[in-house]
């Protein structure tokens, strides 16, 4: 039973169901069976969230057990951190290098974002690769195209053909937003990823 | 055809494809999008009630008329339904009643754990228990030829790990006119079936008991609800729900009996399955339900000595679980340690569907599959972080939510705070922390009533109930009642922000809004509360702190019950509220105080001890800047310096 899993993480709002309802739907068009756990309620008012997201031949379950996930994709630095052990020992964290701080409680200093966690990251992820899809997102003028920019970075991993991914891109946008998101998959996926974050 | 559905979105497919005529149900997490997607078949009617006890008993009417109806809430919302859940198991069905009723394992958004399996049992009504998203479709859609056949509601009891999976899902055909008109046999007049007094209950009784007999009879038989997937290995699982995927990927060899149609258990079928097998084990989340029935029948079984009793399962403590099983004397060979199939183990060969050459020739290690496999490397000793300790990230109410300002008032005067349950509980966490209790939907009133009776003037006179303008619906003015019944003198604060806001921002009464967005009568709550005979009602603006302390102390001070209704709409509801200019601080007048800090918005940083603003965030509420003594926050040159009301031409919006 060969399952490929592949674990999203980010804040609340960041667009990582869309993200991972894409590569669903892209695994969906290839032929695959595809089963996802998602997150809803009270944990979407700016907590953390995960979405789970399995394929394979036939997929029983839908949550991806403690070490086993090929890939994290994680929109935020410390979500990335809070997930990385999920990653199998040759697992592959791609990372958006963007620090969202948690809510604060105090002034005092030890509520301030995890200082050095960028060497944490690289300490303890098997495999990394920075994606600043942030940057290119900005670039391209829209802050929203973080995760399409993100899911192009996966891909280039992935053995889904092309295609299905602009398949599942168009079903899920409307045809005003799928030429920018289409770009910004492709901007994505041939990126010069960092090895340290800007 | 297949489609990537979420679960609930599944059961409302499946409804449809049952021809169901209404969906009505009180909003829940995890059960909340049945209706949601429900409501985009147009031949639907589909209504949020004030409460599931009004939704069951729509849906009864429903079901009367001769017409399915399909009836969705969270497992506690059917505490609230239980009245009339009990009695219509006597009274039986004319068209289908199927009731969605959506457990949380985990508590992930819910304040206890309830397995709602015993409902079924307590109350003798059939249960289905889909595995996935694909059965829920396809279960939904028979259970509600199920309930016709046997004439009972049909609890269809789903878990979070369904309601928010989504997955391919093979669909059924759309519902035709000749369908709908067959499920829709119009209304029969039947007094001693429908009128539960005494003597006719008395009658319905026996007859729950011989429609279970059939119903057991059925499930014994049934190859559809309960399937045995026969295996390799004499080891036998029989497992329900959830549990089933967790079973299949951890022993893909041993025979599974899973059961689909969980009440009447079918015990026959247990046992003659036990009998295939030289080990049989039980497989399910939460309570030992099957289990305590499989040792009943005195059929030597083993299971919840394996396994944790609270929280949810997944694979890592299903396979836990075996792998004690195959070291507690069990010499079974197709349990040793070594052959449980694990999805932790790496096959870097079995090229993953799905990934790239380069990525599966990569594989694992030797030692990464017996890292994987031990469930004490899930543990934080072991994990990779090696003690690093990540800030936890809890949810919070959004920038520029009105709660905030009373939450914020609550803390500094003191207050003893009944809460209740919305976006509004979240200010009992940190830095908020101005919430004594919070015990269920409606409890707030009632608890201050009560402990306001006994607590001495001064405590009576610092408590308050807080509750939501949907909870108060919900199930709050009884105990608004009862509070001016009794001569309460007790302060109710009434938190409107105009949608059922913690579940995405459903309309309520007090929208004005129906399902569909179209415009409904509003319920007016200030002019309701003095209907019914409270005196002292005022309406006030969270965002102005100074009018909200004020109204607080007079109100707290009266020896009468009062009522404060607090007006702010939810930012996420219909149409957006307009945002003002965010706010701007100066560092060189910050007195690094922290009091901005502790309104805990997501919007305040802290950086090198000082306040910073997301200005993309921060919605202009000037909550901030009114607790700012200093005043170093400041909007537009505004920092509220030379008064402390502030007039709407000061502020733009
Ligand atoms: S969703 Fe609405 S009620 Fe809930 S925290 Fe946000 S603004 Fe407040
Ligand atoms: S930063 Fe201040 S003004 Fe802006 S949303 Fe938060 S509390 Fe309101």
């Amino acid at each position: 039973m060969s399952i490929l899993n592949v674990l999203f993480c980010g804040v609340g709002g960041q667009g990582i169901l869309t993200s991972s309802r894409i590569l669903a739907l892209a695994a969906m068009h290839a032929g695959l069976d595809v089963k996802m756990s998602e997150v809803h309620g009270m944990a979407q008012r700016g907590g953390n969230v995960d979405t789970h997201v399995r394929i394979g031949e036939s997929v029983p379950s839908s949550l991806i057990a403690k070490e086993t996930a090929h890939y994290l994709v994680a929109f935020e630095k410390l979500e990335a951190l809070r997930n990385i052990d999920f990653l199998r020992p040759d697992g592959l964290a791609i990372v958006c290098p963007l620090e969202i701080p948690p809510l604060a409680l105090s002034l005092k200093r030890n509520h301030s974002y995890l200082p050095h966690i960028d060497d944490i990251l690289k300490r303890t992820a098997p495999r990394l690769e920075w994606v600043d899809a942030e940057a290119i997102a900005r670039q391209m003028g829209d802050r929203r195209l973080v995760n399409v920019i993100l899911l192009g970075a996966l891909a280039r991993h992935l053995d889904i053909s092309t295609e299905h991914w602009k398949q599942a891109i168009r079903d899920r946008f409307s045809p005003a937003a799928q030429a920018a998101c289409l770009d910004a998959f492709e901007k994505g996926a041939t990126h010069d990823h960092m090895c340290t974050p800007a | 055809m297949k489609a990537l559905l979420l679960g609930n979105a599944a059961v409302a497919r499946g409804a449809w494809e049952a021809s169901v005529a209404m969906g009505c149900g009180y909003p829940g997490t995890p059960s909340t999008e049945i209706l949601e997607h429900l409501g985009r078949y147009k031949d639907v009617l589909v209504q949020w009630a004030p409460n599931e006890k009004v939704a069951y008993e729509v849906a009864m009417g429903v079901s009367l008329s001769g017409h399915r109806a399909l009836v969705t809430m969270k497992h506690v919302g059917l505490n609230v339904a239980a009245d009339p859940f009990f009695s219509s198991s006597y009274m039986g069905v004319n068209g289908g009643l199927v009731v969605a009723c959506a457990d949380d394992p985990g508590m992930h958004s819910s304040q206890d754990e309830q397995d709602n399996r015993h409902f079924a049992r307590a109350a003798r009504v059939l249960m289905v228990e889909p595995a996935d998203a694909a059965e829920a479709r396809w279960m939904t859609a028979a259970a509600f030829s199920l309930s016709e056949r046997f004439d009972t509601p049909v609890l269809l009891r789903l878990t979070t790990r369904v309601c928010h999976q989504t997955a391919l899902v093979e669909l059924g055909d759309p519902p035709t006119a000749d369908a709908a008109n067959a499920a829709g046999h119009g209304y029969r007049k039947n007094i001693a079936k429908n009128v539960l007094l005494p003597g006719h209950a008395r009658q319905r009784r026996l007859v729950v008991e011989e429609r279970m007999a059939a119903a057991t009879a059925f499930s014994n038989e049934s190859d559809l609800w309960n399937p045995v997937h026969r295996g390799t290995s004499s080891v036998g699982v029989v497992t329900s729900g959830v549990a089933f995927g967790y079973v299949r990927e951890v022993l893909p060899d041993a025979s599974v009996l899973k059961i689909g149609l969980s009440y009447p258990i079918p015990i026959a079928r247990i046992r003659s399955f036990a009998a295939t097998v030289e080990r049989l084990y039980v497989m399910e989340e939460l309570d030992p339900f099957l289990e305590d029935a499989i040792r009943a029948a005195g059929i030597p079984v083993e299971g919840s000595s394996l396994r944790p009793f609270c929280g949810e399962l997944n694979l890592t403590l299903v396979e836990a679980a075996f792998r004690k099983a195959s070291e507690h004397g069990c010499t079974n060979a197709s349990l040793d340690a070594e052959s449980v199939a694990t999805p932790l183990e790496a096959s870097p060969d079995a090229a993953t569907p799905g990934a790239s050459p380069d990525a599966a020739t990569r594989g694992a290690s030797a030692d990464a599959a017996t890292r994987g496999a031990s469930p004490e490397a899930a543990s934080p000793a072991a994990s990779p972080l090696g003690g690093t300790e990540v800030p936890p990230r809890p949810p919070t109410l959004c920038p520029g939510c009105g709660h905030r300002g009373m939450f914020s008032l609550f803390r500094e005067m003191k207050l003893r705070v009944m809460g209740d349950i919305g976006c509004y509980t979240l200010g009992a966490l940190k830095p908020l922390a101005a919430m004594d209790a919070c015990l269920c939907m409606g409890a707030s009133i009632g608890m201050a009533h009560g402990l306001t009776r006994f607590a001495s003037p001064e405590d009576s006179s610092r408590t308050v109930a807080v509750i939501g303008d949907s909870t108060f619906f919900h199930s709050g003015i009884p105990s608004l009642l009862d509070m001016i019944v009794h001569g309460s003198n007790a302060t109710v604060v009434i938190l409107d922000n105009r949608w059922t806001a913690m579940t995405g921002a459903q309309p309520n009464p007090g929208t004005g809004l129906d399902v569909n967005g179209k415009p409904a009568p509003r319920f007016d709550i200030p002019g309701v509360c003095r209907a019914l005979g409270v005196r002292r009602v005022r309406e006030i603006d969270p965002y102005q702190l100074e009018e909200c302390r004020q109204a607080l102390e007079e109100e707290l001070a009266a020896p009468e019950v009062s009522v404060i209704v607090s007006y702010k709409p939810c930012l996420l509801g219909t149409p957006r509220p307009a945002i003002a200019p965010a706010v701007t601080i100066d560092l060189d007048a910050c007195d690094r105080c922290g009091a901005c800090i502790r309104v805990g918005c997501m919007a305040l940083h802290e950086h090198d001890g000082y306040p910073t603003v997301d200005s993309a965030l921060c919605t202009g509420c000037q909550i901030c800047l009114q607790v700012c003594e200093p005043h170093a926050i400041s909007v537009n040159g505004f920092t509220g310096q030379t008064s402390s009301s502030r007039t709407s031409t000061e502020v733009p919006t």
